[in-house]
Parts: C-alpha cells; sequence; structure tokens
C-alpha cells in the first residue's frame, strides 16, 4: 500500500464530491490541503488530456514533486483522482475500474443527486477497502 | 519570429557581448565623481551602439555588416566570480526594493480574473521579474570555463593630474591588478590594449596632457592612445537636453544632478572615445582572432586525419579522472581556443561558426567528462540554434542537458544551472511553450533558495496564465507555493500579493482545504503588516471550518480573536458565521386569544387545538365583527395580534459547526416598535424599496447596509424602553446544538417587527443576523407557498394589555398505573387586574380525565367514593351530555376570576389504557368589561402522560351446568406490573338483571385478596338472575348505576359506591370505548374491579390510591345456544341377579338463542358403548375446548399456575375410579330428533340398561344441534361468526347402582 495516497472524487462542475485519504502513512495536518492543491491543479491537466484519448483511465497526468496524480475520467466526466507515491499502474487501473462500478451504483441511487456530495458510509468502507487492496 | 526582437534575443544581445576590462587610478575616478557618477556609469551609456554600421567579415571571408553593437564594461576588480553572499544579499535587496515600489493597494479588493487575465502579459514582462532575472543571470558572470564574459580588451585610465602619467600606465601592468582569469591561465594575457588619458578641465588647461599625450603615442603606439576631456562645463550650466543616465536605471543615481560638469563638447568626445573603442580596435581585434583561431582549428581539428587522431589521443586520456572543475584547459589549449573562436563569433554574430565549433568542442568535452564546460557548451549551442532559429528540438535538448548536467554538479553548478534555466524558460516563452516554461521555471525553484524559488514560482504561475487556454488551477497553486516561499524568506508583501492573486482563483470553490488555507494565511499576514480590518474580513470565512481537525479549528479561533483583540474594539459582523443560525427553526410564539399553558402546549399541532375548540369559541365571522372590523385598514391581515405587556417567544436554534466549544453571550433580539400605524407602512414601503436596490447592487454593499440597519435598530432598542429584551447567555460544545429562547415584550401599542438577532461570540466579536432576507428568500423559492404561515410572519400588532390567565394541573402525574383513579385540581391564574368570566372547558380524553364537581376538592379521597349509607344518585347533571371523544365542560355560571385571584376546580384522573397519553385541555374565558380589541381567549393546556400496565382482568361467563339461567363468571387478573401488589378490594357488577355473588357462598371471593407483582389470579363468581322488582324503574336510565358487589376477602370492608359520579362517568365512558358490535344485546354485562396498591393500605403518608377496571360488554351468550340437564337418580339399589337395571333419565334442554333450535341426541349403540369411552371423550373434547377457549388471551406468566379450564368439571380426564368395566346400554331410541323454541326449555325421557352393579360415567351421547334460522339473511349476515351448528359431547353422569341385598 501506498505510503501516501489521497483519493477525490470531482464531479462534472469541478466541486470534489468524495475525499479519502487512503494511505498508509500517519496523516499530517498540513498534507490536506496541500493534497486538494495538488490535485485542484491537476485538473488543468486534465482538462487538456481528457480529450485526446478514447480511454477513462488517463494513467499518471501530473506530478507534485514525489507525488504522483493518477485520473480516471468517467463518460459523464466525473474525475476520479488519486494522489499518489507508488507506481503500481496496474493496480491503480483495477482501483479505478471497481470505484467507478462502486459510484455508478451510487448514481442509480435515485434519491441521490449527481453532483452532490456522496456521504454514504457504506461507498467509504467500500473505498477504503479498495485502496487497501489495490494500492 | 524573428529571434532577436524576442525577449530572449534581446537578452543576449545585451549579455553576451564583448567585456572591456578598465584599469584606472584613484584621480580618475576623482574627476569623474565631481559629476556624481563613477567612471564607468560616465561611460556606460555611450558603450550602446544602436546605430553603427561596421563592415565585418566571417572566417570564410564572406562581408556582412554589425548594425547594433554592446560593450560591457568592468572594473578588473570585478571581474571575478561574485561571492555567494554578496550576491545573495543583492538579490534580496532587489526583491524588496520591488515590494517597496509595489503600488497595489493591499486594502483593496482582490484582483478580479478578468483583470488578472488581461494584464497578464504586461504583468510577467514586468521589471520585477527582468530586473530580477538579470541579477541573478549575472551572479554567475566571469566563470572560467566560458570565454564570452572574458576581457577582450583593456583600457587603461589615467588622469593628467597623475604625476609622470606614462608611468602609471606601466605601473598598471606591474602591480598586477589584473584579474585571476588572466594570472591563472585561463585565458590569454596578451589582450588588445587601450591607453586614455582623462584630463579635468577644471584643473587648468590641456596644454601638459596633449604633452603627456604625446609621450604616450611614443611609447604605446599612435593609435592606442588617447586623451578625454571632461568637466569643460561651468558648474550647474549643462547644454545638453536629453540625460543620458536617466536611461541607465540605477536606482541610486536616481535623484542626483547628474553630469553637470560635463558640456556638450565633452559627451560628444566620449561618444567619439566609444565608438572608435569598438569599431576601430575592439569589433577588427575580434574579427582578426575569429580568423586566426579559426586557422588554428581547422589545421589541427578539421579533416579527417585530425579527426582520427583526435580520437586517438582522446582514449588515451580515457583513464585520467574526473576532473569537473576543468583546470586542466588552460587559455592555449586546443579546447579553450575553440570555444572562444565560438563565444568571439557568437559576439560578432556569426552564429553558424559559433555552432560548428561549439558542436565540436562539446563532444571533446564529453569524452574529456569535462561536465562543467560541457554544459557550458551545450548551452551555448542551444542559445545559437535559437537565434540561428533552428531545430527547436536540437535546442531544447541541448538546454535539457545542459541543466541537466549543471545539477549533477551540485553547488558548483548551481548558478549555472539557474541561469541555464532562465534561458531555456525565456527561449521557451519565446516560441509560446508557456506550459513547458513554467515546468522550467518549477525546477529551477526546487533548486533554489526560497527567496529565489519564489520568484521563479511566481513566473512559473504567470507562464500558465499566459498559456493558451489560461490554466487558471496550475496559476493559483503556484501562486500559493510562491507565496509561501516569499513568507518564509520574510518578504510579507509580496506574499500577501501572490496569495490574493490566487484568490481570484480558488473564489468560490467547494475546495475547502484549499479556501480555509489561503483566507487563514492572507488573514494572519494582514495581521502582521497591521491591516487588521482586511486581516479579519480573511479570518471570518475561515471560522467555519467544520471539516477541519480540532487543533486546525482551535488554531483558527484563537489567531481570529487575537486579531479582533488587536482591532481594540468590538467587532461587528453581518451574519457572522459563528455560531450557525439555523434558519428553518426559527419559531415564533406569541399569544393573540390563544395562550398557552406551558411550552408543551405550543408545540401541539395548531389543527388538533382547533379542532379540539370547535365548538368551545365563537366562529371566525363572528370572531372578525368583533375586533377585526373595528380596525379601519385591513393591513392586519398580514400582521399577528400580540398584547402589550405579554411577550413574544422566539426560539432560534444555534449550531456550533466546530469541535471546539464556544460561549455565546447576550443573545436578544433586535425590533423595530413604531407606534403609529402610518409610520410603519412607509417605513416598510422604505424597506421593500432599499431591498431591491440591495438586489441590484453588489452583495457586499447589502450586506453592509444591513448591518447598518441592524445596528441602529439595536442602538434604539437599548436605549428604548417600550420594548423589553431578554438576554441569553450559553456555551456551545462541539458540534452541540442549543435551541434558545428569546423573548420580546412589547410595553406599549403599535406595530412591532422582529428584525434580527444580535449575539456577542467570545466577548469580542458582536454577530448581527437579520431574519426577514430569509423570509424573502423562503418566498420566492416556494411559489406554491404564498402565504406565509404564522410562525414565521414577524410583524406584530401590539393590542392593548388584556387578562391573561395562567393555568396548571396540580398534582399531575407524569406516569400511572393502568386503572388508577386520582383527584388533580385544575388551577387557573388571573393576574391582570380585570376579572373574565363566562368560563368554558373541554377535555380532549375524558376517559382519562373528567371534571369534577366543585365539593370534590376538599372531599377526602378514596373514602369519598365509600358507598354511604345515604346513598342519593348523583352524576345526574352529567347524564345529559352527550358522549363524544370530546367533552365540553361549562363552569356554573356564576364562576368568575377576579383579578389576581386564583382559582381551582377538581378534575378525576384516571388513567384508563396503558400507553403514552396526550391529554388536551383547552379553556375559554371572556373579558369582563374591558373595551377591547379581543373579547374572549383560550388556554391551552397539554399534559403528556404515560401510563403502564396494571392488572389484567378477563372474565369468562359460562353457563352453569347444573342450573340453567346461572353462569359461572371466571375472572383471571393478571398483575402485569414489576413491583406493585394490588389488594384486591370489590368486584361490582352493573346492571339489575343479574346478582352477582360468590362461588363459595360464604362471602370471599378466594383465599388470598393479594395480588402479588406478576403473579395472576382467577376467581370465581356465581351470577343470578335475580327477580328483584326493585330494579324496574331505574333500568330506564342507562346512566343510573345499579348494581351487586362482592368483596374480596374475609373482612367485608367498606364498599365503593359505583354508582358516584367518577366511577359511573368513567364507567360510562369506559363502555363507549369497549364497545363491540352487538350494542344494546341484554346478555352483555359490565364488571368493575376495584383495587387498591398494597403500600397504600399499609397506612403510609403516601397518599391512597385507587385502582378500578372495567369490564364491559361481557357476554353471557355462548357460543353453543343450547344448555342442558339430566336429572335422574344418582345410586339406587337393584337385584341384578332377577333381571338388568333399567333406570330412566331425563334431560332438559333449554335454548337461550333468538330462534329456533333443532337438537338431536344420539346415544351410541351397544357395540360401541363400553363404560372406557372417556379416553375417546377426552380426545373429542379437545377441539371443541380449543373453540371454548377464543377469545382468552395466553397468559404465559412465569409462576405459571395452571388456569383450569374445565370450570363446568364436565370434561375431567380419566376418571381414575371407573372400576366397573361392565357395558351399559342406552336404551329406548338411539337417536332423538326434537325442537326447542326460542328462549325455552323442552324435556327430554332417556333410558338406560345395566347389567352389572357399579358406578357408571354416563357421558357417551353427543348433542347435535343446529339453528333453524328464518329464510331473510339479515340474522346471519349480522354475526358471521356465530356457529349455526355444532356436536357436544355428553356431560359426565354418574351413576352408581349397587347389588340390592
Amino acid at each position: 500500500m501506498a505510503s501516501t495516497a489521497c483519493f477525490i472524487i470531482v464531479s462534472r462542475n469541478d466541486i470534489p464530491i468524495y475525499e479519502a485519504e487512503v494511505g498508509s502513512a500517519v496523516k499530517k495536518e498540513e498534507a490536506a490541503h496541500q493534497h486538494q492543491f495538488i490535485l485542484h491543479a491537476a485538473l488543468d491537466i486534465v482538462q487538456d488530456l481528457a480529450w485526446t484519448t478514447s480511454a477513462m483511465f488517463l494513467k499518471a497526468v501530473d506530478r507534485f514533486n514525489d507525488l504522483v496524480v493518477s485520473v480516471y475520467v468517467t463518460a459523464g466526466h466525473t474525475r476520479l483522482m488519486l494522489l499518489h507515491d507508488s507506481r503500481n499502474e496496474d493496480g491503480i487501473k483495477s482501483f479505478f475500474q471497481e470505484v467507478h462500478e462502486l459510484y455508478i451504483k451510487i448514481l442509480l441511487n435515485p434519491l441521490y443527486l449527481p453532483g452532490s456530495r456522496i456521504t454514504s458510509s457504506h461507498f467509504d468502507t467500500k473505498v477504503r477497502a479498495l485502496a487497501r487492496k489495490y494500492l | 519570429m524573428d529571434p532577436t526582437s524576442s525577449n530572449l534575443g534581446k537578452m543576449l544581445l545585451e549579455e553576451i557581448t564583448p567585456v572591456v576590462m578598465i584599469l584606472r587610478t584613484p584621480l580618475v575616478e576623482e574627476s569623474c565623481r565631481k559629476n556624481g557618477l563613477s567612471f564607468i556609469q560616465m561611460i556606460q551609456p555611450f558603450s550602446n551602439f544602436n546605430n553603427i554600421d561596421v563592415p565585418v567579415r566571417t572566417a570564410s571571408d564572406q562581408p556582412y555588416r554589425l548594425h547594433q553593437f554592446k560593450l560591457r564594461l568592468h572594473y578588473a576588480s570585478d571581474i571575478c566570480q561574485p561571492n555567494v553572499e554578496a550576491a545573495e544579499e543583492h538579490l534580496k535587496e532587489v526583491v524588496t526594493r520591488a515590494s517597496d515600489n509595489d503600488l497595489t493597494d493591499l486594502n483593496s479588493d482582490p484582483p478580479q480574473l478578468e483583470s488578472l487575465l488581461r494584464s497578464a502579459e504586461s504583468e510577467s514582462q514586468s521589471s520585477r521579474f527582468q530586473i530580477f532575472n538579470k541579477e541573478l543571470i549575472r551572479a554567475s558572470s566571469f566563470s572560467e570555463h566560458e570565454a564570452f564574459d572574458h576581457p577582450v580588451a583593456c583600457l587603461l585610465v589615467v588622469s593628467s593630474k597623475d604625476d609622470r602619467p606614462v608611468n602609471k600606465f606601466v605601473d598598471f601592468f606591474n602591480t598586477n591588478q589584473f584579474p585571476s582569469l588572466l594570472n591563472n591561465g585561463a585565458m590569454d594575457p596578451k589582450i588588445l590594449k587601450y591607453y586614455l588619458l582623462i584630463h579635468d578641465n577644471q584643473d587648468g588647461t590641456s596644454e601638459n596632457a596633449t604633452n603627456v599625450v604625446s609621450e604616450m603615442r611614443g611609447t604605446f603606439g599612435a593609435s592606442d592612445c588617447r586623451m578625454l576631456c571632461i568637466n569643460s562645463a561651468e558648474n550647474g550650466s549643462k547644454d545638453w537636453q536629453d540625460n543620458p543616465w536617466s536611461a541607465c536605471n540605477s536606482d541610486a543615481l536616481l535623484g542626483q544632478d547628474l553630469g553637470c560638469f560635463l558640456n556638450m563638447d565633452d559627451l560628444d568626445e566620449i561618444k567619439d572615445l566609444m565608438q572608435e573603442l569598438s569599431s576601430k580596435h575592439i569589433i577588427p581585434h575580434m574579427e582578426q582572432k575569429v580568423r586566426v583561431l579559426n586557422q588554428q582549428v581547422s589545421a589541427t581539428r578539421k579533416g579527417f586525419r585530425n579527426q582520427i587522431k583526435n580520437l586517438w589521443w582522446r582514449k588515451g586520456k580515457e583513464d585520467t579522472p574526473d576532473a569537473p572543475t576543468g583546470t586542466m584547459y588552460t587559455f592555449s589549449s586546443i579546447e579553450s581556443q575553440i570555444r572562444v573562436l565560438g563565444d568571439y563569433a557568437f559576439m560578432l554574430r556569426d552564429y553558424e561558426l559559433a555552432l560548428s565549433n561549439y558542436r565540436l568542442l562539446s563532444t571533446d568535452y564529453k569524452l574529456d567528462k569535462a561536465w562543467k564546460r560541457y554544459a557550458g557548451v551545450q548551452e551555448m549551442m542551444a542559445l545559437t540554434y535559437f537565434m540561428l532559429d533552428q531545430s527547436r528540438k536540437d535546442a531544447e535538448y541541448c538546454m535539457e542537458n545542459s541543466f541537466s548536467t549543471y545539477l549533477k554538479l551540485g553547488s558548483s553548478g548551481q548558478r549555472n544551472a539557474t541561469r541555464c534555466g532562465l534561458w531555456w524558460t525565456e527561449m521557451l516563452k519565446a516560441r509560446d511553450q508557456y506550459k513547458e516554461a513554467a515546468s522550467v521555471y518549477f525546477r529551477i525553484s526546487n533548486e533554489e533558495p526560497s527567496l529565489h524559488a519564489a520568484v521563479m514560482l511566481e513566473q512559473a504561475s504567470y507562464c500558465y496564465l499566459l498559456s493558451k487556454p489560461p490554466m487558471l488551477r496550475k496559476y493559483g497553486f503556484h501562486l500559493v507555493l510562491s507565496g509561501n516561499r516569499y513568507y518564509i524568506s520574510d518578504q510579507r508583501k509580496h506574499a500577501i500579493r501572490a496569495y490574493r492573486s490566487a484568490l481570484s482563483v480558488y473564489k468560490g470553490n467547494a475546495w475547502r482545504y484549499i479556501n480555509d488555507h489561503v483566507h487563514y494565511h492572507i488573514g494572519k499576514w494582514y495581521a502582521v503588516l497591521g491591516i487588521h480590518e482586511t486581516a479579519i474580513k480573511h479570518m471570518m470565512l475561515v471560522l467555519a471550518c467544520g471539516h477541519q481537525s480540532i487543533a486546525t479549528q482551535e488554531l483558527f479561533f484563537r489567531d481570529f480573536l487575537q486579531i479582533v483583540q488587536k482591532l481594540g474594539k468590538t467587532f461587528e459582523v453581518f451574519r457572522l458565521q459563528l455560531p450557525v443560525i439555523s434558519m428553518p427553526s426559527l419559531k415564533v410564539i406569541f399569544e393573540d386569544h390563544r395562550t398557552y399553558a406551558s411550552s408543551a402546549a405550543v408545540d401541539v399541532k395548531e389543527s388538533l387545538w382547533k379542532s379540539l375548540e370547535e365548538d368551545l369559541v365563537p366562529s371566525i365571522p363572528i370572531m372578525r365583527t368583533n375586533w377585526l372590523e373595528s380596525q379601519p385598514k385591513k393591513k392586519y391581515k398580514d400582521s399577528n395580534i400580540c398584547v402589550a405587556g405579554e411577550a413574544i417567544k422566539v426560539d432560534l436554534e444555534f449550531k456550533n459547526p466546530l469541535k471546539i466549544s464556544l460561549s455565546v453571550s447576550g443573545v436578544s433580539l433586535i425590533c423595530q416598535l413604531s407606534e403609529k400605524t402610518d409610520s410603519v407602512d412607509s417605513e416598510v414601503g422604505d424597506q421593500h424599496a432599499t431591498d431591491v436596490d440591495g438586489h441590484l447592487s453588489t452583495s457586499v454593499l447589502q450586506n453592509d447596509l444591513e448591518l447598518k440597519k441592524l445596528k441602529s435598530s439595536w442602538e434604539l432598542n437599548s436605549c428604548n424602553s417600550s420594548i423589553v429584551l431578554s438576554e441569553v447567555d450559553f456555551t456551545l460544545g462541539g458540534c452541540e446544538k442549543t435551541k434558545v429562547h428569546l423573548a420580546v415584550t412589547p410595553q406599549l401599542e403599535g406595530v412591532l417587527n422582529i428584525v434580527g438577532v444580535r449575539w456577542k461570540l467570545s466577548g469580542s466579536t458582536v454577530g448581527y443576523h437579520n431574519f426577514d432576507a430569509i423570509l424573502e428568500k423562503k418566498r420566492v423559492k416556494g411559489k406554491r407557498r404564498t402565504r406565509k404561515s404564522p410562525s414565521s410572519n414577524l410583524k406584530f400588532t401590539v393590542i392593548k394589555s388584556l387578562p391573561k390567565l395562567e393555568g396548571s394541573i396540580i398534582n399531575m402525574p407524569e406516569r400511572a398505573y393502568a386503572g388508577e383513579l386520582r383527584l388533580v385540581v385544575l388551577e387557573l391564574r388571573n393576574q391582570s387586574k380585570y376579572p373574565v368570566k363566562n368560563l368554558k372547558m373541554k377535555i380532549s380524553h375524558p376517559r382519562f380525565l373528567y371534571p369534577g364537581s366543585f365539593e370534590d376538592i376538599e372531599a377526602k379521597f378514596p373514602s369519598c367514593l365509600e358507598k354511604q349509607i345515604d346513598c342519593k344518585l348523583k352524576g345526574l347533571h352529567a347524564s345529559s351530555i352527550q358522549l363524544s371523544s370530546n367533552l365540553l365542560f361549562s363552569f356554573p355560571e356564576d364562576v368568575t376570576i377576579q383579578g389576581g385571584t386564583t382559582f381551582s376546580w377538581p378534575l378525576w384522573l384516571r388513567a384508563a389504557s396503558p400507553g403514552s397519553i396526550p391529554l388536551y385541555i383547552s379553556i375559554y374565558y371572556e373579558m369582563e368589561n374591558v373595551s377591547s380589541d379581543m373579547r374572549y381567549r383560550t388556554l391551552r393546556i397539554h399534559y403528556n402522560i404515560e401510563v403502564l400496565p396494571s392488572l389484567d382482568v378477563s372474565v369468562q361467563i359460562n353457563p352453569s351446568p347444573s342450573r340453567l339461567s346461572e353462569f359461572l363468571v371466571r375472572m383471571d387478573i393478571v398483575n402485569k406490573t414489576g413491583s406493585e401488589s394490588f389488594q384486591l378490594k370489590q368486584l361490582s357488577f352493573v346492571g339489575c338483571e343479574w346478582e352477582i355473588s360468590s362461588l363459595p357462598p360464604n362471602g370471599t371471593a378466594c383465599t388470598s385478596q393479594l395480588l402479588i407483582a406478576g403473579q395472576a389470579l382467577s376467581s370465581f363468581f356465581k351470577l343470578k338472575k335475580c327477580d328483584k322488582s326493585t330494579c324496574e324503574p331505574t333500568t330506564s336510565s342507562l346512566s343510573t348505576l345499579v348494581g351487586s358487589d362482592v368483596s374480596f376477602g374475609p373482612e367485608a370492608g367498606v364498599l365503593f359506591d359505583i354508582s358516584r359520579t367518577p366511577l359511573a362517568d368513567f364507567h360510562r365512558y369506559e363502555r363507549l370505548h369497549q364497545e363491540k358490535a352487538e350494542e344494546g344485546d341484554p346478555s352483555n354485562i359490565d364488571f368493575i374491579l376495584i383495587a387498591q396498591p398494597q403500600e397504600s393500605i399499609g397506612g403510609s403518608s403516601a397518599p391512597a390510591r385507587l385502582f378500578c377496571h372495567h369490564a364491559c360488554h361481557c357476554s353471557i351468550a355462548s357460543q353453543i345456544p343450547i344448555s342442558w340437564r339430566m336429572d335422574g337418580p344418582q345410586a339406587l339399589h337393584h337385584d341384578f341377579s332377577s333381571s338388568f337395571c333399567e333406570i330412566g333419565l331425563c334431560m332438559t334442554i333449554h335454548n337461550s338463542s333468538d330462534y329456533v333450535v333443532s337438537v338431536r341426541i344420539h346415544t351410541p349403540g351397544p357395540q360401541s358403548s363400553t363404560g372406557q369411552l372417556s379416553d375417546a371423550t377426552g380426545i373429542a373434547q379437545s377441539p371443541r375446548l380449543a373453540g371454548n377457549q377464543e377469545g382468552w388471551y395466553d397468559v404465559s406468566l412465569v409462576n405459571d399456575i395452571k388456569v383450569t379450564s374445565d370450570v363446568m368439571g364436565t370434561l375431567s380426564g380419566k376418571p381414575a375410579s371407573l372400576d366397573s368395566t361392565a357395558p351399559y346400554i342406552w336404551s329406548a331410541s338411539s337417536s332423538t330428533k326434537i325442537e326447542v323454541g326460542p328462549m325455552s326449555s323442552t324435556k327430554v325421557p332417556l333410558q338406560v340398561s345395566l347389567f352389572s352393579p357399579g358406578t357408571y360415567n354416563l357421558s357417551n351421547y353427543n348433542l347435535h344441534w343446529s339453528l333453524l334460522l328464518p329464510s331473510n339473511k339479515d340474522g346471519l349476515d349480522r354475526d358471521q361468526v356465530r356457529q349455526t351448528s355444532g356436536t357436544i359431547q355428553g356431560h359426565s353422569y354418574y351413576l352408581t347402582v349397587l347389588q340390592s341385598p
């Protein structure tokens, strides 16, 4: 498992709808905003890159020092972004695919308004379990 | 795009130019100082030639012309690697100066994104960055591995005042003033020299000087010497217009009167000198050198032979250790010469030549592993490619190569790496590759100290802004990074500027950690600069940071308070985020004609009260004619009514979003009370007008306006006695919610408007929040709900003060056991001066609560319920009341409550059934002699009573097997309480047709009258039809309860009178409640069980309690319509020796149903008739038993008492004493069929034959019955469940026959 990893789901309106620190490292106080900064900045790259390929998994799109941002863009232009320091691309791809499935399940919930924050604790547990499994 | 016109091209043309080393005597400097200039400064402006025309030939004799040229002038002492610390210091100074010059107003609002995009170009090109970059590049000048910084010529300057100037010139060479570069052999000491004599005209005529010049010419050669006359002008009489020094923007020189002693001739002379120096000496010299070196290089390195040789030679040197500094190359080495050749060619703009040489050199250095030199050459190659505008890829590759090679060298290459990076970024920018440029800036920033990094990052951010399309998020991120670095290196203003610009990107986005970080830091830095107002503005935005950790929240909050403290006054905020007010929780409680006894009553739904009060209050149209129409205007319709002197309560929920606790004090409402209605109208109009304006203008302005409005209202409130406001203080723990009850009491008539709320956070910050804006919003949102709900309407019409009753029920229990009977007292207080009259009361659950009579109040409970000798009928007044689920009770006419008095009225409370029971009481009263708008008011009282289960009574009635028209009553009583024990007192039977008596006829119903918690008890009674004619007159009135009572226990205690008011009334309601389908069926009878808890009997101080349980509508009609009795002899003697014994029996069958019943008596034949049929009957009885058990609940208790279901004793199990096995035969007919008319009896003769003596159980017969229903189906439809036919096993009938002696 990566020592630092921050997973975030950004809605098509560029609003983070789900955030999780999934790294095994001890969570540092200032890490939270740093991670947000990096991921937020990486959106600029994603914006360009997303239209150049038909693949959903964009691989590593951006880096900041030793942290890498991997992105998966769904058909609805929701972006699953992972900030990590490991280089396990296959694992990340599987992680994204499974989270995408979970996300679709969330979307299928008639009470969930697309683009709103995901508050389901079940989703959270599942994502963390996937992170443990793949990252 | 022409590379020379790009930024980088200009820079290169300026920076990579021949260096002229200057050696001068102190007297020269002295002369120049008179003008406020050093020697270099004096001649500097003239070393830049923008329109010269010098013909040059390339190495291959191609002529071309130079139109632009520049010389760099440096003192010999300056030609060395700059000191790192000094350079650092210098750069810091540059940045600080830039921040001081920064004209942006820190107090103004952060820049908008649009304006940023517009100004991006100019900003990124701004002189701030240019200067810094230039300085940073200069910091790495004069390194020995690069030839373009090596002096091309040497200008020796001596003043004419020096004694023996010619000797001075010679001294320059002796005193070894040359820089180390020349001395350590890095460059050729044989350098072009030019001799200059300075003559100061203030020191006298130039005659002496001319002599010296001629002497010089003799010594050093005619062309290389020259004289320069300066300071020819009189003081201050400048005859030239544009100051050439103003262009050289050295800030330190500004303001002085520069060049005041120089006249036009002097300037011309200087110009002339420099022109001559460059075009006649330096350029030809360089051209010459290029030619010579080229020839040398061609001879040694070009051609196939040389290449092989070179390779071979290099290979031989392979084993030599790495020498990154490259000291092994002296000026005479071929590598240095190639480098010089390349650099000279570059400076003369013969880029082709330069490139070919650099290429040659780079392979050499690479093979030699002279990395620094290699990197330097690569760098030059890239620049050459750029200037040639060729092969962008190669240029970038070389730059990348050079940059990384420099970085690999560590600290020694760091400066160069930075310079290389800056060239690179400029190159990328020139080609519009801003994104790449930004990443290069970022790479540079990683290697540099924080201050440099900050500048680099800021430039990177501008690159992102300039890229197409603009990458705003990257821009923001790099600005934040840069701001952070600025702050680390103590450049607060720069830091703030960077963050403020970043703010425009992050404004209004949902990335909370980012927003918090940016606002917090800006706020903090503003506070450090002492700009507290702005600091607070930013700090406010991070206060409601529920997502942050506790430590961060504490930090934010503490810093916020500190800044507020520093501000030195209470800080007032409109819509402070701490604590959060939840607007939907806003609830206004006011009392117009509806008044409430407690807050619990307020929470009850209005519709519930309305339905309860339906026939209590006058209907609405009447109400209108009474007081509303008397008002001249209609506008009160949309405002609520309240009474002067009575508080309007506002409930508001405060929520703490943080995990730390907050102390909030002085929470109070802000109200406007206007006494005249007209002025209110205009004011309201104004308000609406301003609201509209507010929507048009920016939200900030509106907020300011609102705050001002609220503040002024508050100040008015505090000095106005007409409104009394309550203040509340509280502390909110982490994430807590508190409902705050605020109150406002208007003292005068008028119109009251509740505008907002004000509170103080931590004693220093005052928050304001207005209400009406929210309502406004609501109205817009919910189009369907155009009418505002009254609780959200905050406008009140205050009317004259009125009497108001306050009421409560004294000793109302919160919980009670089911069946508990109590006397409670309703107490009404009138606090006003005026009396009230016409009291009426409505109770929602009369089954639970019933008004008593006034005398009951002094009565001693429970003895007042006991049967008195002179038993007179009471409760007749209640008999006329229509039984309904609500009870309307009018107090006697003469009841008025005078001002300031208290009025009490007894109420009977009986906890009828278990559960949580809400009781609603509404009391109506009218004001007496008050000429007011309001004529009546209601007081609403609400109590909730929790009723626990106690005794559970169930009754089963079976017809007596032995007697007709007698019934056995079995009463099962289960104590369901946890701890209470009950003393059973009395069972009363209601009705006069029947008489009840305990089954053992000695008067006590059971052995134990005590029922301990959890136990069950069954007791038996007999019910007999009574023929008493005394009952007859009373049966007509259903309400009069006459009945018979049975006392439990051996001592015949005092019996309670069930016909008296509370018991009888409650019984009526109980009947109503337990009502079944067959109402009015005379066969339904009611029982009342009265019990007392165990401890109250012991005479303890606790108030005596009484429990009464009502079991109503117990049907005596069993499912089987028939009952029968077997009559005959029990024992007799017979002589069996003579004959068998024939015994005649008689069966009496009674039909208790309304229909004709056909009964068939089936007696089995001789085959199956054995005396041991009891087993079979035992089995046969079970379905019937189950049928009989319907309606019985399952008594499953721990200490399960065996409930004996065979009440009739007919179906006992195995008859153990059955010793006789001898058969008997039913003689006569085996099956008899008869019809029994409704409610009548028939006798049927039966005969049995016995063959031996013994005891016989004659129960093996069956009765088949079926109802002969009338043809119309009404009867059937009414009760489908009723059986229409069935079979009954015979009762056991024991017959003993003895052998007669």
